[in-house]
């Protein structure tokens, strides 16, 4: 075994001195509030069809490999440029944990290369820490139209992009993703790429089932891009099929239904009717045996049950 | 008013009626104890739940459901013997037409018994009635069963009519004084006039007619809970015909049974002859012929199509229910011909013995229905857990089965000692000739 | 119509893992995450506590001030999503027995381990063709025995297709478990304590809490869907082999992946499981042709009980043999 020297000594006493606040600090938070939790942010921005920006935050935490929502959380929106900062606004957290704000993109400052700078923030409390989040994208815009040629049908999307000084110039050379939204999760229909007029079209699928009028929302969309972020278009068409109403004016009469079978109501019926007939036949006589029996004022020795 | 023939049948039978001795207290009181200790059970299912008894979510139906079954059939046949018997006017039925009716309206009122216990909500049970959906086999059997008691309950009324008015009639018989009320109440002033008999004799020739009509249906929608679901082994066209058949079959050997049984305690040697041992016995001869062919044509259709499940089932048949299968389609079919056909093996006792093989061959062959199809299934049973794979019955299902058993001897017992166990009035009905045809 | 971001087959070469699990953390949010208060300005809790299920599978105790999902009358349940007709379609390509879809489902409905909705088969037809694993939830039949014979009307198909129990009026006569020839329904066989976790009122389309001596099984969760979200098992699948959809709009999803149904079938040879018995079933099967995972894949990280399960399938067998 090795002699305790005095050089072990100094080392124990400063692993001592260095542990001992931790241990008094664990005294001390057991009287507090636990832990304080991560927050996470994310964050992007849309371009819509008519010039706005979309900002959409998503504050949550994370429970062991859980995502959970945070609800009711001040998230600040900024938007800074290369000189300017411009303050968005501050919207709290829906019941999903989502932000959102949405403002025109005309007048928002832009940094030299023409890209703006979204920043969302939450501010923090004692236990939720702060965060903050940053998404940088051009402007740009996607309108989407609809004609006819040679009697088939075109869904044709324009693409426009917008230089710092607000000038609007073709989005060319890209490729755009076309979809309708249905019940659950927005299908892809088809792409569309943008020629160097920024129009691209594609052809109208015929087998898309719209509502009962025949009415479908065609949405153009950009996801991911370096430049442009997000970027979103629809407009409403009227060339889906009609999609079919269960209506049902009447109950029909199944095995399954509420409302049997006619055949089998009627069977049942006429059986019980002729069972319980015969039955109500036997008991009306032996009502009938009771009454002769009252009938005769006394017991007449002759009958006998011996024929 | 008795004539001096039912005075001498009476005089006979009224020891039976008066008193009852120490054994058959002592035998009362025994199956008193397992009715009893059925309750035991019935109460542990209910506090704890169906997990005490052996089904699971496969094997839904088990033993309760084959009791059931069983009962219902027997019932039925008593149906059929009093029944038919009566139209045909046959009359070597008169000393058994009695054991016949009570076999009916007993088994029929513990039959639907069986059914409540495999229900798992008791306490909603009339909803069948104010919710009832006229689509579901089980509402079929709902209206069948209970136009079957009201039928059956009528048809034994009309039956004991005349001996219960014997009775009240009866001054040398010792009664007491409640006993006497209850006869005079029931008979419903019944005194023998030509009006009433002609009255009685019509009522009960109608309602032989219905209960026979109502037997068939009510067994034919039985089989139909078991053939129109999908299931392999149940969705089989025969099932209709052959429960009926198989449900009279069953009924004839009980009807020996306690043909038996009542010709030993109450030394009724000189009613119930060889005879009518042999004329039940030729009935269940003939029956059993028609059992086994329609068993034979049943899984005859399953063997030679080997539809994949239908392979499955026999397969399963073959290897785990082996001798059971052997019992129920073979013993069971042929010992009852070989004896009743063989001149010399025609006796009492052999006939008998016959007659108990038959009964637990049947039962087997309930459980082999309902069982073992639904532990084939489409989908095959993918479980750990041994008791979801195979169907293990409980004590809680052997206690009841046993409760529902001694239930229907002790009925009897009580049965017998109300009213005489052989069909006096009509007995003494019989000029003497055709009594002497009778009782040789 | 909810928009989340959305993949497209057109652009799975993007899907890297950062970007699914963003995609996933979407899909959690669509599928109703727990949401914790912001205790600084919260609403007045109740303080009376109560279990949830969270997106990604846990249960956790929650005040009851947070519970989403509204639960319907019963006569309200007899009625349907009007102007829809439920479909799924299961891919056995993909299915590899992760079994998040039946763990998810029992956690969603508050059933014990031994009661599942959504169960898992490993079948093979016959010798020589392909071995697969196969999750069965009810097929909400169009021609339902199940429904037909019920003596008590407690078990109905609505106008959408879907077939549910009322287990406050069902007798449990176990009629129904027969009727069906796919082994769909459970019987509860006794008072499970994980009943008693759902302190909601009962509803048919939640089919929770469960009820002594009566029948349940799966339900498409009607009670989910009426709120945009896609059933338990749809939304836990992590190989997406589950899609759910309308099929009058003729559109299914499985979450991250939206489909033309008619198309897909078509494309892909869906078909129904034991179509010739006549039973109709809402449910596709697309065969399991140029499967991702090797069917051994689905014997890892079983529970030991799970894996007893399959032990006596000619496929195990087979492999012990080797």
């Amino acid at each position: 075994m090795k002699k305790f020297t005095f050089a072990n000594l100094i080392w124990l006493i400063s692993f001592l001195l260095l542990i001992s606040p931790t241990l008094s600090a664990q005294e001390v938070s057991e009287t507090e509030e636990a832990e304080t939790v991560d927050t996470y942010l994310s964050f992007f921005a849309t371009y819509t069809s008519n010039d706005t920006v979309v900002l959409t935050a998503n504050l949550y935490i994370r429970n062991g490999r859980v995502r959970v929502d945070l609800q009711n959380a001040p998230v600040s929106f900024t938007i800074s440029g290369d000189d300017e900062q411009v303050m968005a606004g501050e919207v709290f957290t829906d019941s999903t944990g989502k932000a959102q704000i949405s403002m025109p993109t005309s007048s928002l400052p832009r940094n030299k290369e023409g890209m703006i700078t979204y920043i969302a923030e939450f501010a923090g409390t004692d236990k939720y820490l702060s965060t903050s989040e940053m998404f940088t994208s051009k402007p740009a815009r996607l309108k989407v139209s609809f004609y006819e040629e040679d009697s088939v049908k075109f869904i044709r999307v324009t693409g426009a992009q917008f230089a710092s000084n607000g000038e609007s110039g073709p989005l060319t050379d890209e490729t755009i993703y076309i979809f309708v939204p249905t019940l659950f999760r927005p299908m892809a229909i088809g792409e569309v790429w943008l020629e160097s007029d920024g129009i691209g079209s594609m052809e109208f699928p015929m087998t898309l089932i719209g509502d009962s009028l025949g009415k479908i929302m065609i949405v153009a969309r950009i996801d991911e891009h370096d430049t442009f972020g997000y970027v979103k278009g629809e407009s409403m068409s009227d060339w889906a099929i009609p999609k079919h109403l269960l209506v049902q004016d009447k109950p029909t009469r199944e095995l399954w239904t509420p409302v049997a079978p006619l055949w089998m109501m009627i069977t049942l019926l006429v059986m019980l009717a002729g069972v319980w007939g015969h039955y109500i036949y036997a008991v009306v006589e032996l009502i009938k045996i009771k009454k002769s029996a009252k009938k005769e004022p006394s017991q007449d020795k002759e009958w006998s049950n011996y024929s | 008013m008795l004539n001096e023939r039912e005075e001498t049948l009476l005089k006979e039978f009224a020891p039976q009626i008066e008193h009852t001795n120490f054994v058959q207290a002592i035998w009362m009181f025994f199956l008193a104890a397992i009715v009893a200790f059925g309750f035991y059970a019935l109460y542990v299912q209910i506090a704890y739940g169906h997990i005490v008894t052996g089904m699971r979510d496969n094997v839904v139906w088990g033993i309760y459901i084959v009791n059931f079954i069983f009962f219902m059939g027997v019932s039925y046949a008593g149906a059929l013997i009093s029944g038919t018997l009566h139209l045909f006017r046959a009359e070597w039925r008169k000393p058994i037409n009695r054991i016949a009716e009570f076999i009916t309206i007993i088994a029929l009122l513990i039959g639907p018994c069986y059914i409540l216990l495999c229900i798992g909500r008791l306490d909603r049970l009339y909803y069948l009635v104010i919710f009832g959906r006229i689509q579901s086999p089980i509402t079929w059997d709902v209206i069948a069963i209970s136009t079957d008691i009201f039928g059956c309950v009528i048809f034994l009324y009309l039956a004991l009519l005349r001996d219960i008015a014997a009775i009240r009639d009866f001054k040398d018989i010792r009664l007491p004084k409640w006993r006497r009320k209850l006869y005079t109440w029931l008979a419903l002033g019944y005194i023998g006039t030509p009006e009433q008999r002609e009255r009685l004799h019509k009522a009960t020739d109608i309602m032989a007619a219905m209960v026979i009509a109502i037997a068939v249906i009510v067994y034919s929608v039985l089989a139909w809970i078991f053939s129109v679901t999908l299931q392999p082994g149940w969705h089989s066209t025969i099932f209709g015909p052959y429960f009926v058949i198989a449900a009279v079959f069953s009924g004839t050997g009980v009807m020996i049974v306690v043909m038996w049984l009542f010709r030993k305690l109450y030394h009724l040697e000189k009613y119930i002859t060889r005879q009518h041992f042999v004329n039940v016995g030729v009935l269940m001869l003939i029956l059993a012929a028609l059992f086994g062919y329609f068993t034979f044509s049943d899984y005859l259709t399953k063997w030679y199509g080997s539809e994949r499940n239908d392979e499955m089932l026999i397969n399963l048949l073959f290897d785990e229910y082996y001798w059971l299968f052997i019992l129920s389609n073979y013993v069971g079919v042929l010992l009852p011909m070989i004896v009743v056909g063989i001149k010399k093996l025609r006796t009492i006792n052999n006939i008998t013995i016959a007659a108990v093989v038959v009964i637990l061959a049947l039962w087997v062959n309930r459980y082999l229905i309902v069982v073992p199809t639904l532990e084939s299934p489409y989908l095959p049973i993918q479980d750990s857990r041994p008791d979801w794979l195979f169907y293990n019955s409980t004590w809680v299902e052997w206690a009841l089965t046993a409760a529902g058993v001694a239930f229907f001897a002790l009925a009897f017992t009580i049965g017998s000692k109300f009213i005489p166990i052989i069909n006096v009035s009509e007995l003494a009905d019989s000029s003497p000739v055709e009594e002497e045809e009778i009782l040789t | 119509m909810k928009e989340e971001s959305d993949n497209n087959p057109i652009r799975s070469s993007r899907r890297d893992f950062l970007k699914k699990s963003l995609v996933a953390g979407a899909g959690v949010v669509a599928t109703g995450g727990l949401v914790e208060a912001y205790l600084d300005t919260q609403a007045a809790e109740s303080g009376e506590k109560v279990k949830v299920l969270t997106t990604g599978g846990e249960i956790v105790e929650v005040d009851k001030a947070h519970i989403k999902y509204p639960r319907v009358s019963k006569k309200e349940s007899r009625q349907g999503i009007p102007g829809k007709k439920f479909v799924m379609v299961i891919d056995l390509a993909r299915c590899k027995n992760a079994r998040a879809c039946v763990e998810n489902c029992q956690k969603g409905h508050y059933l014990p381990k031994g009661q599942e909705f959504m169960k898992v088969y490993l079948l093979q037809d016959t010798e020589y063709t392909a071995p697969y694993w196969f999750p069965k939830p009810c097929f909400h039949c169009d021609n339902p025995l199940c429904v037909s014979v019920c003596p008590v009307g407690a078990t109905y198909k609505r106008s959408d297709g879907i077939v549910l129990i009322d287990n406050e009026r069902c007798i449990g006569c176990k009629f129904c478990i027969t009727g069906c020839p796919y082994s769909t329904r459970v019987f509860a066989w006794r008072h499970y304590e994980e009943f008693d976790e759902d302190t909601q009122p009962y509803s048919p389309e939640a089919s929770s809490p469960g009820v002594e001596g009566t029948v349940s099984k799966c339900d498409f969760c009607p009670d989910l869907i009426r709120v945009g979200k896609l059933p338990y098992c749809v939304a836990s699948c992590p190989m997406g082999v589950i899609y759910f959809g309308d099929l009058d709009e003729d559109v299914v999803t499985n979450g991250t992946e939206t489909y033309q149904f008619s198309k897909l079938i078509r494309d892909r040879a869906g078909y129904r499981y034991l179509e010739v018995l006549g039973t109709r079933p809402s449910v596709y099967y697309l065969p399991p042709v140029e499967r991702q995972f090797p069917v051994n894949r689905g014997f890892d990280g079983l529970d030991e009980e799970v894996e007893k399960r399959y032990e006596s399938t000619p496929y195990a067998k087979k492999q012990k043999r080797k």
